[in-house]
Formats: C-alpha cells, sequence, structure tokens
C-alpha cells in the first residue's frame, strides 16, 4: 500500500464534500451552533447580559470568550462551518447544474423492453400503427409529457422541475450569501439621536454609540439630513402604546430639504439609498446652567432610561442625564434625574408603586451636585462621582431655577420681572422637548436577499412536489390493426401514478380509436 | 371594551375549556380504540375530536371579536390556533388520507399539551397589540408559522410511531427468517420494484422493500395489526413535513421582511429567529435524509423528532426562558 498522492486525497475530500451525508451532517453542525447562540447571550443583541454572565460566571465567562461563544454568528467555527458547507453545496451543485442543463437537452430515450416496467398494459386497436403513434404522441403532449417519437415508438417523460426546482432552491442560497456579503459588507448601521427641532447629518461622528460597519466599508457616509420636527407617542388608557411617530425632514448631503416623512415602528423611511427606521425615544428637557446670570450650558440634555426590571411597567422609572461643568474650578459635576410627571414621582415615594409616565404633567428634574475634579471630560450620561464632594441635592421644576449649591430657589423681582442672580450657580428648565432614536442604515443587500427568498420558494414547490415519471408507448402491426405496449414508471408519488397511468392507457386507446380494456382483459405478463 | 367584547371574551374562555375537555375525552376514547380495536369506539372519537375542533373555531372567533384583531397575536392565541389545526390537519389529513384511527391518541395529547401550556403559562386578556405587532406581514408571517407547526408537529407525530411500528415489524420478520429458513422473497402485490432487489430477510428494513405505492399491502397491515404498516407511515410522515416545511419557509421569509420594517434588518439572530432557523434546518436535514441511501425510514424519523424537540423549543422554551424581542407574550 502507497500512501495517497495530494492529487489522490484531494479528489477524495472533494467527493466527500460532494456527498449528501456530508451535508447532512454539516446542516445539523450548522443547527447545533445556533443552538449554542441562542442559549448563551451574545453581544450582538444584549451586551448588558453578556457583562452580567462574565461578572456572575467569570470562569465559564472566560471559556466561553475564549471559544468566541458570545459572538458565535460571528466565530471562526460558524464561519468554517458555513463557508464548509456552501463549499459542499458548490461541489454539489455543479455537476447537477451540468447534468441537469445535459438531461433538458436530451430527447427523451427509446426503450427496449417496454413490458419490464413496473407498469404495463398492451391494447389492441383497429387503426393502423403510424395513426396509433401519432395519436399516443399526441395525448402526451397534451399531458404536458416532453415525447420523441421512433419508428414503431414514443418515449415520453415529465417532471423535469423537480430538478430544475430543486436547483433553483439551492442555488438561491448561494444568493443569499451573496446578497449577505454585499450588503452586510458594504453597508453599515448606527443609532441617531435627534432631539425635536435638531439637525442630525449621517457622519460617523454624529452617530449615538457604535456604528457597524462591514468589511468592505469604506467609510463613505452618506451625508443626508435628517431633521425632527416633532416626535409624538400616543398611548391607549390602559398605558400600552399605540403609535410612535417621528415627523422629520430629509436633506440631501448639500442641505435642501428635499423631502419629508413620518416614520413609524414598521413604516420606515428610504432616503438616497439609506433606510431610516423607529427605534426608540426619550425626553430632552432644556437645562440651563449659569454662573452670575452668564450662560455656561445652554440647551435640550438627551436623557436615557435603564430597562425596567420585570414588575415594573414601562416609563416607569427616571430618565438620567449629565452636565458638567470644566470652566469652573473647582470643576463642577450636576447628575440630573428627570421625571415627566411629578406626580408618578410622588407616587412612586409615597406608596412605592411605579407609574408609567405617559404624558409631561408638572415635570421635575432632581439634580445632585458635586464638586472637585471631573477627568472625563466627555459628554457621558451618568457622572462618576467617585472622586468628587457632593454639594447639595434639590429639585428644579419647569420654570423654576434654582441654586445649584444651596437648593435655594430664585424668583424674579415682582416689579422688575427680573431674577436677580448675584454670583450664584443656577440650574434651570425652561421647557421640555423629546428625542427620536432613529435607526439609520445602508443594506444594498436586501434587494437581492428578497429576490434569494422568492427563488428559494419557486424552487421548493416543484422540487417537492412534482414527480419524474417515464412513459414508452410501443405500436407493431397486427393484422389490419396494431398492437399498443404500454409502460411506465415513476420515480416519486407511485401510488399517485398508478392512477396517472391507468387514465393514460384509457386517454391513448381512446385517440386510437379502440375500446377502453376492463381490468380482466389486460395482459400481464 | 364594550360590553360585547366582555361577552365574546367569555364566550371565547368557554368555548376554550369546552374544546380542551373534549380533546381529553377524545384521546381518552382514541387509546380506548388503540385498547379494544372495536370500530365504534373510533366513531365515538372521531365525533368528539370533531366537536372538539368546532368548540376551537368557535374561541378562536369569539376571542376575535373580543380583540377586535385577528386573534393570533400572543401566545395563549398562538396556542389555541395550533391545537385547533393540529386537530384539523389530524382529522383531514391522516384520518381521512390513511384511513387510520390509530393515531388519534397521540394528535389529540398533543393539542392537549397545547392548549394547556397555553392556558397556565401565557394567559392573557383579549386587548390591543403593541405598536410593533401591527404589521399586515406579521399576520401572514404568524398564520404560516401556526400552520407549518400544526403540519410539521402532525408530521412528526406519526414519525414517532413510525418508529416503534418500524421497530415491531423488523421484529417480526426477524422472528419468520429464524423460523422458516430459507426466507422467502417478500413480493408486493405481484410486482417486484425494480431498484430493490430482494435482501436477506432480517437485515432489510420491510418499509425500504415495500414499494411507494402498493396501497393492497398498506390496507392488508391496517386490517392486520392495529397501525398502519410502517412504510405507509413513513410515507404519511413524509407527506406532512414536506408540506409542512415550504409553509415554514414562507413564514420565516415573512418573519425576515416584517423584521426588515421594523427593525431594520431582515436577520438579526435574536433567540426566536435562531430557533426558526434551527428547526427549519433540521426538517431540511429530513428531508435530504429521506433521499438519501441509508438514511432512509429509521434514520429520517429520528431526525423528524429531533425536528419536533427544536419545533417545542422554537414555540415555547424561547418565550419561556430565553429573552429576546419575541418575549412579547410575558
Amino acid at each position: 500500500m502507497t500512501p495517497p498522492s495530494l492529487p489522490r486525497s484531494a479528489a477524495f475530500a472533494w467527493r466527500s464534500l460532494r456527498s449528501m451525508r456530508t451535508a447532512l451532517i454539516l446542516l445539523l453542525m450548522l443547527a447545533l451552533a445556533s443552538v449554542v447562540g441562542s442559549l448563551v447571550p451574545q453581544e450582538m443583541n444584549s451586551p448588558e447580559r453578556v457583562a452580567h454572565f462574565l461578572i456572575d460566571h467569570p470562569l465559564l465567562g472566560l471559556f466561553y470568550r475564549k471559544a468566541g461563544f458570545f459572538e458565535v454568528f460571528g466565530s471562526w467555527w460558524f464561519t468554517l462551518i458555513t463557508t464548509l458547507l456552501f463549499v459542499s453545496l458548490f461541489a454539489c451543485l455543479i455537476p447537477r447544474t451540468r447534468a441537469a442543463i445535459r438531461s433538458a437537452r436530451q430527447r427523451p430515450v427509446q426503450a427496449r423492453e417496454i413490458d419490464a416496467f413496473p407498469l404495463y398494459r398492451e391494447v389492441r386497436v383497429d387503426a393502423a400503427p403510424a395513426t396509433v403513434l401519432a395519436a399516443s404522441r399526441r395525448v402526451l403532449s397534451r399531458r404536458l409529457f416532453r415525447t420523441a417519437a421512433g419508428e414503431t415508438q414514443v418515449a415520453a417523460e415529465k417532471g423535469t422541475a423537480r430538478e430544475i426546482g430543486s436547483l433553483l432552491f439551492h442555488w438561491a442560497f448561494v444568493l443569499i450569501l451573496l446578497g449577505v456579503l454585499v450588503g452586510k459588507g458594504t453597508g453599515y448601521t448606527g443609532h441617531a439621536v435627534i432631539i425635536e427641532g435638531q439637525t442630525f447629518v449621517d457622519a460617523r461622528a454624529n452617530y449615538f454609540g457604535q456604528v457597524r460597519t462591514g468589511r468592505f466599508f469604506t467609510g463613505n457616509f452618506s451625508g443626508i439630513g435628517i431633521r425632527l420636527n416633532s416626535f409624538r407617542d400616543t398611548y391607549r388608557d390602559t398605558g400600552i402604546p399605540m403609535d410612535f411617530v417621528s415627523k422629520v425632514q430629509l436633506l440631501d448631503p448639500s442641505g435642501a430639504v428635499t423631502a419629508t416623512a413620518d416614520i413609524r415602528v414598521n413604516q420606515p423611511a428610504h432616503y438616497e439609498g439609506m433606510d431610516i427606521f423607529q427605534y426608540g425615544f426619550g425626553w430632552a428637557p432644556v437645562v440651563e446652567i449659569r454662573q452670575g446670570g452668564r450662560l455656561l450650558a445652554s440647551g435640550p440634555v438627551a436623557m436615557a432610561q435603564d430597562t425596567p426590571p420585570k414588575d415594573v411597567p414601562a416609563l416607569a422609572l427616571p430618565w438620567y442625564g449629565t452636565e458638567k461643568l470644566t470652566t469652573l474650578a473647582p470643576n463642577v459635576g450636576v447628575s440630573m434625574e428627570f421625571w415627566p410627571d411629578s406626580g408618578a414621582f410622588i407616587g412612586v415615594k409615597t406608596t412605592g408603586e411605579p407609574i408609567p409616565m405617559t404624558t409631561l404633567n408638572a415635570p421635575i428634574i432632581r439634580f445632585s451636585t458635586y464638586e472637585g475634579r471631573i477627568f472625563d471630560t466627555s459628554r457621558t450620561l451618568h457622572l462618576d462621582t467617585s472622586l468628587l464632594r457632593k454639594v447639595e441635592s434639590s429639585i428644579v421644576g419647569e420654570g423654576q431655577t434654582i441654586d445649584l449649591r444651596t437648593g435655594d430657589e430664585l424668583t424674579p423681582d415682582p416689579r422688575t420681572g427680573k431674577i436677580d442672580y448675584g454670583n450664584r450657580l443656577t440650574i434651570s428648565m425652561p421647557s421640555v422637548r423629546k428625542f427620536t432614536v432613529l435607526q439609520v442604515s445602508r443594506d444594498r443587500g436586501v434587494p437581492i436577499v428578497l429576490l434569494a427568498a422568492i427563488l428559494i420558494l419557486v424552487g421548493l414547490l416543484p422540487a417537492l412536489y412534482t414527480a419524474r415519471r417515464k412513459v414508452w408507448v410501443r405500436v407493431q402491426p397486427a393484422g389490419t390493426g396494431s398492437v399498443v405496449q404500454i409502460g411506465g414508471f415513476a420515480l416519486q408519488r407511485k401510488t399517485q401514478f398508478e392512477e396517472e397511468f391507468a387514465r393514460l392507457v384509457r386517454a391513448v386507446t381512446e385517440a386510437a380509436g379502440g375500446e377502453v380494456p376492463r381490468e380482466k382483459e389486460v395482459a400481464i405478463p | 371594551m364594550t360590553p360585547t367584547q366582555l361577552q365574546w371574551a367569555r364566550v371565547a374562555k368557554d368555548a376554550f375549556t369546552v374544546a380542551l375537555f373534549a380533546y381529553i375525552a377524545g384521546m381518552v376514547a382514541y387509546f380506548a380504540l388503540l385498547a379494544f380495536s372495536r370500530p365504534w369506539i373510533g366513531k365515538v372519537a372521531t365525533t368528539i375530536a370533531s366537536f372538539g375542533a368546532v368548540g376551537s373555531l368557535l374561541a378562536i372567533v369569539a376571542r376575535g371579536i373580543a380583540d377586535d384583531r385577528i386573534p393570533w397575536g400572543n401566545m395563549y392565541e398562538f396556542s389555541m390556533v395550533l391545537s385547533f389545526l393540529v386537530v384539523v390537519a389530524y382529522l383531514v389529513l391522516v384520518e381521512r388520507q390513511i384511513g387510520s384511527k390509530t393515531l388519534g391518541g397521540f394528535a389529540l395529547f398533543f393539542a392537549v399539551v397545547t392548549m394547556a401550556m397555553g392556558a397556565s403559562f401565557f394567559y392573557v386578556g383579549p386587548g390591543a397589540l403593541l405598536p410593533a405587532l401591527n404589521s399586515y406581514w406579521r399576520q401572514i408571517h404568524v398564520t404560516a408559522m401556526i400552520t407549518a407547526s400544526s403540519l410539521l408537529g402532525v408530521g412528526c407525530i406519526i414519525s414517532f410511531v413510525f418508529l416503534f411500528k418500524d421497530w415491531s415489524e423488523r421484529g417480526q420478520l426477524r422472528e419468520a427468517a429464524r423460523r422458516v429458513p430459507p426466507p422467502p422473497p417478500p413480493i408486493m402485490g405481484g410486482s417486484l420494484d425494480l431498484d430493490t432487489a430482494p435482501e436477506a430477510a432480517g437485515e432489510a428494513a420491510p418499509h425500504d422493500l415495500v414499494a411507494d405505492g402498493d396501497g393492497a399491502v398498506a390496507e392488508r397491515a391496517v386490517a392486520r395489526g392495529r397501525f398502519p404498516s410502517a412504510a405507509t407511515l413513513d410515507r404519511a410522515a413524509y407527506r406532512m413535513i414536506s408540506f409542512g416545511f415550504p409553509i415554514w419557509t414562507f413564514g420565516v421569509i415573512c418573519g425576515a421582511i416584517w423584521a426588515q420594517q421594523a427593525w431594520g434588518r431582515y436577520w438579526g439572530w435574536d433567540p426566536k429567529e435562531t430557533w426558526s432557523f434551527i428547526t427549519w434546518t433540521i426538517f431540511a436535514g429530513y428531508l435530504h435524509a429521506r433521499a438519501t441511501s441509508g438514511w432512509k425510514g429509521k434514520r429520517a424519523a429520528v431526525v423528524a423528532l429531533v425536528g419536533f424537540a427544536s419545533l417545542f423549543v422554537t414555540y415555547y422554551a424561547v418565550n419561556l426562558w430565553i429573552a429576546g424581542l419575541h418575549s412579547y407574550a410575558k
């Protein structure tokens, strides 16, 4: 025995890849890998659960991280299984497609021994052989058989759609792969937080959080603008949300408004190749901070809300945000908690019962003022207070002005209507706005994937439901008439074919002007 | 909710209870038929099951009126519709097509479990849906998924019974081989399948030898034993699964279209999506297995059973234990 040469083992590998067994095992492995992906929290869908998992199970977490269990669908082994499956698919599809093209070109082949087929009938008719032959061919063609006539025989077959459908179905997966590679590879997706009255411009720096970009993305953001005119959320009396709508103006890259749109859940906007989806919303109270009457910070602050625990209704938790005043020495940090409905705040404090806050009702901001050195000067939602000293905590309502350091309320002078700020550091909330969160993405592959999905269905139906069947009719002269031999078989749905065959025999006999043979007259060798 | 709607909600609940008890009674009757093989028991069982199906239908319609929408918007309602479709699929596609009532107990058991799970884990009163669920793609998606689930479920039940029947038939064949050497070549309805040479009895699975489409053999088997022959069961299971599979595929595609609209991506490996893919993969595996020599029959049936487990996870476990975008039902 000699060790297998490289080309031989390559050929062996190729043959193994082509086998249905390999494909089956790969398919089931893909399913198994997905099971892992659904049981272990995924970085992509629930990063906070991954973080919790890492804290709760440090050892298992380390193993999971190394094995890529937190990102199953992007892991090397998932990619490997998918790649092998597609290679196997290719290896199987190419020869099958070639064979299908060959057999589609080929005319049905004449049979030597018709009476050896599983189904067989012999009938005598008065017509001449040539007439019978032509009639049989007509009958078969009318029933959508492909026919080929020989001198004494008609060979017919039907059900090529089965193989073609199956091929279409399988090729469609290659198309899906293509669509995903093109779409996700060259595309990107991110979340835009837009406060009422403000405009978002599609560029990396303007996105909230991470922008997910494809492997072949070259940084060509579209540059379109989205201006939020208003955001409306409406609820039923029971607190169940009814509708979320962002009314926006869409600006082309030059900054000109060219379209308007109402973006709702299930009703995205499409603009200049970009897809814009309703994703979330929140409150953005306008906060003004003054030092001695001079504005230090002014503008709406988009606030965030934690995901409520299991027994707390959505929107019952307060919203939070921060203001960092790093121009002051020492630095001042204000940690804010916004309650759109002060009634709910009082309710929680008195009864402990969380109430969803769906509408604005005497909104308040609870704030805590800290002093010290702020190292992280970026805009964050939480204030790191570990190195800061707490100075004061208080509440500011809409239209109020409160001293950040003492919590005193400053009221306007009744005669002049003006506030005497003195040298105080103050906070006020002149108004409250809303913001919307829109998911902005570009995926050029969507139409390709959709087409592939349609092809999958179009291919699947004939692949499962048509049966391949072959029929031969041989006619030989017998006295003045002819003897008609009809034989055939089906590769699938054999029971149904028995009935079809019986009908076929009857049709051929009738077309040839003969009597319909009764069961007992039928000769079975 | 208007007073009329409230009234309909009560009707829906009552009809649900009636249907559940009818299915339990029907299940008992079908199993009694297995035990005593009296034709009249079969007639009674079918009547009770049909009555239960009418009850289910009434519950669904009443619930729809109470909801003022198509009544498959949450897990409780899915369970209601799924059990109804399972019973209908069984009555119409199995009992009528195969002409055997022996599988009824299993199908009704499935329906009973589905309804009981729905009532005990997922009950919610009638009401409106969240805006995210407000899409006609969702209607199509969910309808397709429930229909496919019922067909695949019934197919898997048949596969389950097939495995037992196959096992007992093999045993009988081995027994026969031991008693009468040499083994007689199996002759089926007068003609041999050209592709299958008669192999040594005991080695070959009987369902492989019985040519697809030998109705006479199957009928005799039903007459002889209690269950239809393994070959008939295998074929029936295949039919149900090959009927359900494209519908499942269609349902997943509709779901993807809806996801693209609602969440801005057609596929995001959300647990429910992932499991619908897993189930799809397993049933695709089943269909391929059935076309592969060496995987036919027993192995394919085992794949179908794995598919059934996966179906169950997709349907319930994801909502009960795995968080994700589809957890609206809790």
